[in-house]
């Protein structure tokens, strides 16, 4: 199992690395390096440096912490979860190329401890629960549970520690009154950032959609990253609701992990093949569904009346 | 309810409060609320201790107080994002919608199967939950809240116990994929009674069917040796020994499927899923009913028109308003027809009272 600075290299969340800092000053360099970091995020660019010297190895760590000072202080919620995606990616990247012993200190560092019952891996369900995709592969009711424990696959594992330095990366305190360098290295990174709020999703009204699309695009708009599922379903339900492919790439545009070439096609294809709106059911098991409307398809919202829709979405109806 | 009701119904509560016990975990770390009209009028209340709930229960005597499933550092505080939140109990509530104002509690034990059926396949089975952490009470009208306060379940957020629901619910349960043909000649493999979830439930259901109605799922099973000879394949996991072609077997057992599910708590999924949501106090009256939200030791002995009466009081003579039809309580009570007076015993008198259904029979006029 590789240790010390190469590990927090590759792990800078955890312990280690937080160890590997003390005494390290922030400084220019450093700042440049997170907003390096940063942009790379934002083009989904996963690719790593060699790092010979330690001292090299130190700064890249700390431009991990002053990258996450940068975005405490900004609140921009899409380089934030730009950020969460593309580090948790270079995360999985890494465990792929890890030993056991690796994979499992770094999954220790979120609690993900797992056992083994008959030759099978398992873990126990609330971290489960708290680390697993919204896939319809990871729902529950798909898996072997035991007593409080759910098998797993080693690949798996990793994406479940995937996942959970996602959602470590997108929970950043807020940085009140941060350095200089952090405040002015912010304010270049806002001017360079793309404008992603999309005119559509700013004229939504409540009601328009039913809760299940709403809520995806609510999600949406404070730039989360959405599983595939979603994207699917909301984009044949947005074809059927009569938006062009234009509107709908502009929308996707919000999503942490955007990218136009792949949401074109991947829209398009949709509309060639006429793909049908999932039905409740279907949007149930995807576990996207969150009101009780009982209409049988998302769909048939348009033809309630605006006081069933309020009951709907107030929980009363 | 006019205010003689209203009155006698609080002297009533006031009096049960005085003695009651209520065992609430960390009750200092809880938001209350109170209503009389609804069932919250008010919320954002908080008690540093049991006995500071108990005076305050007994001065102001609501007729419905819950409190919050979650924990927060400032109970008290509003809006909610000011309260700190530390974590919440895993809280489900079961109960059944039925036509009419007393349609429900005839059904009231087919809730009562579904409670335990949840708590020890579900939550002592699957969650692998320790017995000591969960906690049944009777809801005090229609059904029964189950709390569930293991620690390692406290910091789930509101997806993640969505999904538990769902889980619950069966929802996406597709049990064909439970089955596959393997080998040659190919041998229908399936789960074994053994197995945990939902797998080794639809084992153990064909099984139990078979034994308790043979017929049901072919008519081949009415015979022993075919229907014995089919139960100790399943008991290893191969499906196979019948002469049944294997889409057959997997096609007839959806009637068992449809059953491996709790489906009465699909009426509240936001009980568990909503972390700001307040449920009846344990052990606190209903204000539609006068009967207890009790806490619950044996549930399979528990019969609420016993169990969760308020104790003592005298008879009480009532006139009845509108027409009341039979109800099954400990006794057969009614039916009643309109301006009927008669003397109930006092639970009686207050159910039907505060059910809108009768009066004191010395306020008449």
């Amino acid at each position: 199992m590789e240790e010390g600075l190469g590990f927090a290299v590759k792990y800078p969340f955890s312990a280690s690395a937080k160890a590997a800092l003390s005494g390290t000053e922030l400084n220019e360099r450093i700042v440049d390096m997170a907003i390096e970091r940063l942009k790379k995020a934002l083009k989904g660019d996963k690719s790593v440096k060699m790092l010979l010297h330690d001292s090299d190895r130190k700064e890249e760590i700390a431009s991990y912490a002053a990258a996450r000072m940068i975005l405490g202080h900004l609140r921009n919620n899409f380089l934030t979860n730009s950020f969460a995606v593309n580090e948790s990616k270079k995360v999985h990247d890494h465990l792929d190329k890890e030993d056991v012993k690796t994979v499992d200190a770094v999954a220790a560092e979120f609690g993900i401890v797992s056992g083994s019952a008959g030759g099978k891996m398992d873990i126990d369900l609330p971290t489960y629960l708290k680390f697993s995709t919204r896939n319809p592969h990871y729902r529950l009711i798909n898996r072997r549970l035991i007593c409080g424990r759910v098998e797993i696959t080693y690949d798996e594992k990793k994406r479940l520690v995937e996942e959970a330095v996602r959602k470590h990366i997108e929970i950043i305190p807020l940085v009140k009154d941060p350095p200089d360098i952090i405040k002015s290295a912010g304010k270049k990174l806002v001017e360079e950032l793309p404008k992603t709020e999309s005119r559509i999703i700013a004229n939504v009204k409540e009601g328009d959609h039913p809760p299940c699309v709403m809520r995806l695009l609510e999600e949406m708009k404070k730039h989360q990253n959405l599983p595939h599922q979603a994207r699917v379903f909301l984009s044949s339900y947005l074809i059927a609701a009569g938006m062009n492919d234009d509107e709908i790439t502009g929308l996707f545009s919000m999503l942490p992990d955007f990218s136009e070439k792949v949401t074109r096609y991947q829209v398009g294809h949709i509309r060639r093949k006429e793909y049908n709106v999932a039905s409740c059911a279907t949007v149930m098991t995807y576990g996207l569904c969150c009101a009780v409307c009982k209409i049988g398809s998302p769909l048939n919202w348009h033809s309630l009346d605006d006081y069933r829709k309020k009951a709907i979405r107030e929980g009363t109806a | 309810m006019g205010a003689n009701e209203v009155d006698f119904a609080r002297k009533v509560f006031a009096s049960y409060y005085g003695k009651a016990e209520f065992r609430i975990p960390k009750i200092e770390q809880r938001e209350f609320g109170i209503g009389n009209q609804k069932k919250i009028d008010a919320r954002h209340l908080n008690f540093g201790n049991a006995q500071e709930f108990r005076n305050y229960l007994c001065n102001n005597t609501p007729m419905f107080v819950s409190h919050s499933t979650s924990y927060y550092d400032f109970p008290g505080a509003s809006p909610m994002q000011k309260k700190g939140w530390r974590g919440a109990d895993l809280v489900f509530d079961l109960d059944i919608h039925a036509e009419g104002k007393y349609g429900a509690y005839a059904h009231l034990g087919r809730v009562r199967e579904d409670v335990i059926r949840l708590v020890n396949e579900f939550i002592l089975g699957d969650f692998g939950v320790k017995k000591e952490h969960v906690v049944v009470a009777f809801s005090g009208n229609r059904g029964y809240h189950v709390h569930v306060r293991d620690p390692a379940y406290l910091a789930l957020g509101g997806d993640e116990r969505r999904e538990l629901v769902d889980y619950i619910m069966g929802q996406g349960l597709n049990y064909t994929e439970f089955f596959s043909l393997e080998g040659r000649p190919a041998k229908l493999i399936g789960p074994k009674p053994s197995e945990g979830g939902y797998r080794g439930r639809l084992a153990r259901g064909t099984i139990r069917l078979l034994e308790e109605s043979p017929g049901t799922l072919s008519r081949l099973f009415s015979k022993e040796k075919e229907r014995n000879f089919f139960i100790s394949g399943i008991n290893e996991g191969n499906w196979s020994r019948t002469s049944l072609k294997s889409n057959d077997i997997v096609e007839r057992l959806k009637p068992v499927a449809a059953n491996l599910p709790v489906n009465s708590v699909d009426t509240d999924v936001g009980v568990t899923q909503d972390l700001s949501k307040l449920i009846r106090v344990p052990n606190s009256i209903h204000g539609d009913t006068g009967l207890i939200a009790r806490i619950i030791d044996d549930i399979a002995k528990f019969n609420p028109w016993i169990d969760a009466r308020i104790p003592g009081g005298a008879p009480i003579k009532v006139r009845f308003i509108e027409d009341v039809p039979a109800i099954e309580m400990d006794e057969a009570v009614g039916p009643f027809k309109k301006d009927d007076e008669l003397e109930l015993p006092q639970y009686q008198a207050l159910f039907f009272m505060l059910k809108g259904s009768a009066i004191i029979s010395d306020a008449k006029d």
